[in-house]
């Protein structure tokens, strides 16, 4: 059997379906992560976040991103996220009062700018094409290998930069109590 | 009935609009948290908006279709140093401070 080419009752595509269900799980578990009170709930919610994000990745033909997406964030900077929130969780701290006392303004200011974006987002020609084009995977490696050579060693050099950083900032003072 | 979505995925405003709202709910997570970790998280989601902005557009352009998922690549990967220096700050911060939260971190207003 096969599918019908617009879903019967909505009038639109079945990937614009799969689009909108991925943009509307993405801006869903999004504000779920800044609003919800139980902080350990938001950082789950930031990993539906990014899953609905590799989706939108795979989506508009980045498939080596959303698979580094899934490994990097999900895999590695999330479970690093989860494990400071549980060294960090003090029964004693006043964990009903989450907001500032400027939320409200800051809210209304997110507003703003998000309207902003749009409107020029929407008023703006892009020069566009028609439609997505999918990232050839052994294109992007040649990329990624020969004219981005330089990028790539900096970004590892970085990244082992950060790692003894991290050791060093995290570690125990010698001679403390705890 | 609901026509108006009819290609919405393939269009690129949808992207940057997703990536707009995406940006601004971490910018309003950052501005109204308490807790240095939520912060931490919201600046996680703007980055991530970054990303979804730099895909869309190497998805609809034909001369950057690669180079935008070399530079999303390496976005993340400043992302990943970024939070394991941040979130090291954060512990050895709520070691001397036993709190997680950033309105108590007064020390360098006295």
């Amino acid at each position: 059997m096969t599918l019908p080419e617009t879903i019967p009752l909505l009038g639109f595509g079945w990937d614009d379906l799969l689009f909108l269900t991925f943009a509307a799980i993405m801006v869903g578990s999004a504000l779920l992560v800044v609003v919800m009170k139980d902080i350990i709930r938001c950082g789950l919610a930031m990993i539906v976040c990014f899953a609905a994000l590799a989706g939108l990745y795979v989506f508009a033909g980045a498939t080596v991103v959303a698979a580094a997406q899934v490994l990097v964030y999900i895999g590695a900077i999330s479970v690093l996220v989860l494990f400071a929130i549980m060294l960090t969780q003090t029964k004693a701290g006043p964990s009903s009062l989450v907001f500032q006392t400027q939320a409200f303004p800051a809210a209304i200011a997110a507003a703003v700018l998000a309207l902003l974006m749009a409107v020029v987002v929407a008023s703006t020609d892009w020069g566009a094409t028609g439609r997505r084009i999918a990232t050839n995977a052994n294109e992007l490696a040649q990329t990624l290998f020969r004219d981005y050579t330089l990028a790539f060693e900096v970004v590892s050099v970085l990244l082992l930069a950060a790692v003894i950083g991290g050791v060093f900032l995290a570690k125990r003072e010698k001679g403390s109590a705890d | 009935m609901l026509s108006g979505f009819d290609g919405i995925s393939q269009s690129l405003d949808a992207y940057l609009v997703l990536a707009c709202l995406l940006f601004a709910i971490g910018a309003f997570g950052f501005l109204a948290r308490r807790n240095a970790i939520s912060m931490l998280m919201s600046i996680e989601l703007m980055l991530n908006a970054v990303n979804l902005a730099i895909i869309a557009f190497g998805a609809f352009t034909l001369k950057l279709t690669v180079d935008a998922s070399v530079i999303a690549l390496i976005v993340m990967a400043a992302a990943a140093a970024e939070a394991t220096v941040g979130l090291a700050i954060v512990i050895a911060i709520f070691r001397n401070k036993k709190t997680p939260l950033v309105d108590e971190y007064d020390a360098m207003r006295q």
